[in-house]
């Protein structure tokens, strides 16, 4: 188990965001995450890489402990890698130092080392031609695959996923939920929100379905689309297939 | 008018033009000292107004405020006749000072709308990549608010030679000073201050170019709003 939930919430004023949820995943495990728009999803996320502060409840990723006293936040977000739906490169720099920034000020590795750690990835995302271009310069699937690049690229163990095609023209979303799928295969443990439900389908090892900042369901996808058993996941289901 | 006072008028104001550009180099070290201090003082108060410590935001913002509502002149007769006259400053040192604390809380306020122009998904993508909140601020804020920040600093620096003019209360020897030394001293009120204005004006406007050019080289390259959305 490489992530352990314990009931946690976390509130925005009066919004509930995230509402005592428990959940474990074990290493290795693809987790989707679905949920109507406000659910608490991306909150959810944004809990366990400690962007957002819980209210009650404890995280346990990979033995460090996040809790009210945000003690250990440095070290998970190590661990944690994160993609956004808004990309968030940084402008400002090119597609090779995108990927090695963390790495010289964070992992404090050599120039020459994180330059060989990113161009094997950016490699591996197909962007091996595009070293110096400025995220300004790329589409909007070119800089997933760089934001992918550059989280993995401080080696978390584990990755999580906030509807990272949902800002892209449809032509862009398979080249992408590709890289995730690789991933995937390699034995990333990972949390995806999206809304494709054939990456979930096709990649999940366990789908969860969040309503209202609570867990309302989780099983396999095989059970989760065939035969789900409350009636707000049958009423989401109807909606989305 | 005849040809000869013409000609005498070109020679008047040459020669007060000459005697005059003997000075500006205090007009100009002034105002730089004034400047390199505003911006310190601009970059360390910016970033703390919008500091997660409730303190040091309420601290910096009194500075900004106190300063930004006292008159320079009031601030350059404080600092010559009342802080210096108890710690000893000396004419320069109490005018750049005055200059430099009032440009200072202008800068910090630029400063501070430069850091908060950024995107917040800059800020949560370096943390997400345990960048710690300085690591962030240094690499990814900053390099990005300059862009935002260095057309309205360097008005700033207009601005501060402009109101270098006001230390010459105190009887500080640059441009202004010397300009009213001359026109007393040879009732040649006329052309000095004309000559006066003329020195300022040809620095200021060369400054305008200068940050024209400015705005066009932190313009960095395939990066800006309007190569974004393709
Ligand atoms: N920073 C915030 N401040 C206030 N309310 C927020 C904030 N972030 C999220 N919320 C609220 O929390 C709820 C869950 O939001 P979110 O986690 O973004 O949902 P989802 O990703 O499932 O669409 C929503 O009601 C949203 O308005
Ligand atoms: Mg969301």
């Amino acid at each position: 188990m490489i992530i352990d939930v314990r009931n946690i919430t976390c509130r925005f004023g009066s919004i509930t965001a995230v509402d005592n949820v428990s959940l474990s995943v074990d290493q290795g495990e693809v987790v989707v995450i679905l949920g109507p728009s406000g659910s608490g999803k991306s909150t959810l996320l944004r809990c366990l890489n400690a962007l957002e502060e819980i209210d009650s409840g404890e995280i346990n990723i990979d033995g460090f402990l996040i809790d009210k006293s945000h003690r250990h936040i440095h070290q998970i977000r190590l661990e944690v890698g994160m993609v956004f739906q808004a990309f968030n490169l940084f402008p400002h720099l090119s597609v090779l130092n995108n990927v090695n920034l963390a790495q010289r000020v964070v992992r404090r590795r050599s120039r020459a080392e994180a330059a060989r750690v990113s161009k094997e990835l950016l490699a591996k995302v197909g962007l091996q031609d595009k070293l110096d271009a400025y995220p300004g310069q790329l589409s909007g699937g070119q800089k997933q695959r760089v934001a992918i690049a550059r989280a993995l690229a401080m080696n978390p163990k584990i990755m999580l996923f906030d509807e990272v095609t949902s800002a892209l023209d449809p032509e862009m979303i398979g080249e992408v939920l590709e890289v995730m799928k690789q991933l995937a295969r390699e034995g990333m443990t990972m949390l995806v929100v999206t809304h494709e439900i054939g990456f979930a389908r096709e990649v999940a090892d366990r789908v969860i379905f969040l309503d209202e900042g609570k867990i309302v369901e989780q099983a396999s996808p095989g059970d989760f689309f065939t035969n789900p058993t409350h009636q707000r996941t049958k009423d989401f289901l109807a909606r989305v297939l | 008018m005849t040809m000869t006072w013409f000609f005498e008028q070109i020679e008047i104001l040459s020669r007060v033009f000459y005697y005059l550009i003997q000075v500006v180099h205090w007009t100009i070290l002034i105002s730089i000292s004034a400047y390199v201090l505003a911006m310190v003082l601009g970059l360390v108060f910016g970033v703390a107004r919008i500091s997660r410590n409730r303190i040091i935001r309420v601290f910096a913002g009194a500075y900004i405020n106190t300063l930004r509502g006292v008159p320079l002149l009031v601030l350059i007769f404080f600092f010559y006749f009342g802080l210096g006259k108890v710690i000893n400053l000396d004419r320069f040192v109490a005018g750049v000072l005055a200059v430099g604390v009032c440009y200072g809380a202008y800068m910090a306020e630029i400063f501070r709308s430069g850091i908060e122009a950024i995107d917040y998904g800059q800020h949560e993508a370096a943390m997400s990549l345990g960048m710690t909140r300085w690591q962030t601020l240094r690499h990814i804020i900053l390099p990005q608010s300059v862009r935002i920040v260095v057309p309205p600093g360097a008005n700033e620096f207009i601005a501060c030679l402009k109101d270098s003019s006001l230390v010459s209360i105190i009887g500080l020897r640059e441009l202004t000073r010397a300009g009213r030394e001359y026109a007393n001293q040879y009732f040649l009120d006329f052309h000095t201050w004309l000559v006066v204005g003329v020195i300022y004006l040809i620095m200021t406007l060369s400054l305008t170019r200068l940050v024209k050019y400015l705005e066009k080289r932190v313009a960095v390259h395939g990066y800006g709003a309007s190569r974004d959305d393709h």
